[in-house]
C-alpha cells in the first residue's frame, strides 16, 4: 500500500506539472515544429475562401466528425458530417467548393491536431480587416472536471504592433491591447500571434 | 326590446342599476382594448421620418456617438433589420434578438425613441421611462474589438441602455456599468427578464415555456414550433456552447446562454431544419430532435395585441 503511494504521488505530480507547462513554450515550439504545415493550411484556406466563404473544424476528440459552415449572401448553412460520409463530398459539390482542396485542407489540419479554421473580420480605425483564426487542441494529459484549453493562432496579412511584453496592440499610436474573442494575444512573429483559450472558436 | 326593458325597470329599479353597471363595464372594456393594442408602423414611414433628421447635431448626452454614423446605423437597421449585430464576446444577444420585433413591426416607434433619447438623454418606450446612467452615456460609441458592433454606435447605445434599465436576478451583483461589463453579468439576461422586456417595451402578448434551468417538456418539437411560428414571433433560449460547439469538453453542464429568433422550421429526413437569426444574419442548421431538446431551454412566443384579439 505504502509502495503504491510512493509511486502514485510523484506520477500525479508530474502529470500536473505537464498540464501546467508554459503556454508560451508550447505555442512557439508547436509553431516552429509545424510552421511549414501551418503556413500551407493558412495559404490554402485563404485561396479556397476567396472562391467560396466557409469555415471548417472537427467537433469530436478523435477527429472523425466535421462541422462545415458555408456562407452565402443571405444565409449561413451549418452542416455536420462524419469524415468518410458521401454526404460531405456531395455538399462541397453542391456549394461549388473545390472538393480536393477542402479534403486536403482537412487532412492537413488533422495531421497537426488543428481543430478549427475560419476567417475572422475585425475593425481597425473603423476599417474592416480580416485574419485567419486557427485552433489547436493540446493532446496532453487532461484532468477531468477542468475546462480544456486550446491554443489559438491568428494569421494577419499585415505586420502587427506589440508592446514590450510582446502583447498584440490595437494600433501603433494607441497603446491599447487588441482583444480577439475577449482574449489577449502574444507575438510569435510580426504576422502571427497566439493565445490560450477555453473556447476553440 | 326597449319597451320591455323600460317596463321591467319601472317595476324593478335594481335591475335598471344592474344594466347601467353592465353597460359601463362593456364600454370600458371596449375602450381599453382600443388603447391596449400593439403599436405598428411601416419601414417607409420610419425612413421618411429619419430622412428629416439629416442635420442632427452632436448630442451633449452621448459625447462618443457621432450623429452622422448614428443616423447611418439607424438607416442600416431599417433597410436590413437582420443586420443588427450583438457583437463578438458580449452578453447583448437578448437585446439584439428582441430588436427583431420593433424593426419588423414598428420601425417608426423604434426610430422615434432612438432619436428622442439621443437628443434629450431621456425618453419613454412602451411602458418604460429611460434615463440612462452617466457611465452608459459615456461608454456608448466606445466599445471596440466586438467585430461589427465596433462601427454601429446606435446599436451600442440601444443595447447598453436596455442593459442599464432592465434588471434580473443575474444582474444582482453587477448593477452599475463599468468598462468591460458588456461581456459580464451586468449585460446578461435571464428568460423571465427577456419576456418582461418584450411585454413592456412593445406591448406584445408573450407566452413562454421553459426556464433558466429546466427544459420545456415538449413532445413533438417540430409541430409545436411550426404552430407557434404561424401566429407570432418565436425566440429560442439555447445553450450556445453546444449550438456552436465551442469546446470539446466531455462533461458539459449545459445552461442556456443565448437568444435566437426562429425564422423557419422544417422536417427533413427525420431531422429538424431550423433557420434562425443571430449575429447579424440568418443561419440554417439540420439537427436531430434529441439534440434540439438537449440545447433548448426556453421558447418565447410573442403575438400582437389587436383590437379584435381574444
Amino acid at each position: 500500500m505504502h509502495g503504491k503511494a510512493f509511486y502514485t504521488i510523484p506520477v500525479l505530480a508530474l502529470l500536473l506539472l505537464a498540464s501546467c507547462t508554459s503556454s508560451k513554450i508550447f505555442s512557439t515550439d508547436y509553431y516552429n515544429k509545424h510552421e511549414k504545415t501551418l503556413t500551407e493550411i493558412e495559404q490554402s484556406y485563404k485561396k479556397l475562401y476567396e472562391q467560396n466563404r466557409f469555415s471548417v473544424g472537427f467537433t469530436d476528440r478523435s477527429f472523425n466528425d466535421i462541422s462545415l459552415e458555408i456562407f452565402t449572401d443571405s444565409i449561413k448553412y451549418i452542416h455536420e458530417f462524419s469524415i468518410n460520409e458521401p454526404r460531405f463530398l456531395d455538399t462541397l459539390k453542391k456549394f461549388d467548393l473545390p472538393v480536393q482542396g477542402v479534403v486536403d485542407l482537412i487532412s492537413k489540419m488533422k495531421s497537426i491536431h488543428c481543430i478549427w479554421i475560419n476567417n475572422l473580420d475585425y475593425y481597425s480605425n473603423n476599417q474592416k480587416r480580416s485574419l485567419v483564426f486557427l485552433s489547436i487542441r493540446k493532446l496532453a494529459f487532461h484532468l477531468p472536471f477542468l475546462n480544456e484549453k486550446y491554443y489559438i493562432l491568428t494569421f494577419y496579412s499585415q505586420p502587427q504592433y506589440f508592446d514590450e511584453e510582446g502583447r498584440l496592440l490595437s494600433t501603433r499610436r494607441q497603446r491599447k491591447l487588441r482583444k480577439i474573442n475577449d482574449d489577449i494575444f502574444h507575438r510569435i512573429n510580426d504576422k502571427v500571434c497566439y493565445t490560450v483559450s477555453e473556447r476553440f472558436r | 326590446m326597449n319597451s320591455l326593458v323600460i317596463n321591467i325597470s319601472r317595476r324593478c329599479p335594481l335591475f335598471l342599476a344592474f344594466l347601467l353597471v353592465c353597460t359601463g363595464i362593456t364600454a370600458a372594456a371596449e375602450d381599453g382594448s382600443r388603447i391596449d393594442t400593439t403599436p405598428l408602423s411601416t419601414r417607409k414611414q420610419a425612413i421618411t421620418y429619419l430622412e428629416k433628421q439629416a442635420d442632427l447635431p452632436p448630442s451633449n448626452f452621448w459625447p462618443n456617438v457621432n450623429p452622422v454614423i448614428f443616423i447611418q446605423n439607424l438607416r442600416n437597421n431599417l433597410e436590413d433589420p437582420l443586420s443588427i449585430h450583438e457583437g463578438k464576446s458580449t452578453n447583448f444577444c437578448a437585446y439584439a434578438a428582441l430588436s427583431y420585433i420593433p424593426l419588423h413591426d414598428d420601425p417608426l416607434g423604434f426610430i422615434t425613441f432612438m432619436l428622442k433619447i439621443y437628443k434629450e438623454g431621456k425618453a419613454i418606450y412602451g411602458k418604460e421611462y429611460f434615463e440612462p446612467s452617466k457611465e452608459v452615456k459615456l461608454a456608448a460609441g466606445t466599445l471596440t474589438f466586438k467585430g461589427e458592433l465596433d462601427i454601429r454606435p446606435a446599436d451600442q447605445l440601444w443595447f447598453m441602455l436596455l442593459a442599464d434599465h432592465f434588471k434580473g436576478y443575474l444582474n444582482f451583483f453587477d448593477k452599475q456599468y463599468n468598462p468591460g461589463d458588456e461581456n459580464r453579468l451586468w449585460a446578461s439576461v435571464n428568460f423571465a427578464k427577456y419576456n418582461r422586456m418584450v411585454r413592456k417595451l412593445f406591448n406584445y402578448k408573450v407566452t413562454a415555456v421553459g426556464s433558466d434551468l429546466f427544459k420545456p417538456g415538449i413532445r413533438d418539437m417540430y409541430e409545436y414550433l411550426a404552430d407557434k411560428l404561424s401566429t407570432g414571433t418565436v425566440t429560442l433560449f439555447v445553450n450556445n456552447v453546444n449550438l456552436y460547439k465551442r469546446n470539446q469538453t466531455r462533461l458539459r453542464f449545459g445552461v442556456p446562454t443565448h437568444f435566437v429568433i426562429l425564422l423557419a422550421v422544417e422536417e427533413v429526413d427525420n431531422k429538424i431544419a431550423i433557420t434562425y437569426w443571430d449575429y447579424g444574419g440568418r443561419t440554417r442548421m439540420l439537427i436531430t430532435e434529441r439534440f434540439f431538446k438537449k440545447i433548448l431551454f426556453g421558447i418565447s412566443h410573442a403575438t400582437k395585441k389587436t383590437a379584435n384579439a381574444r
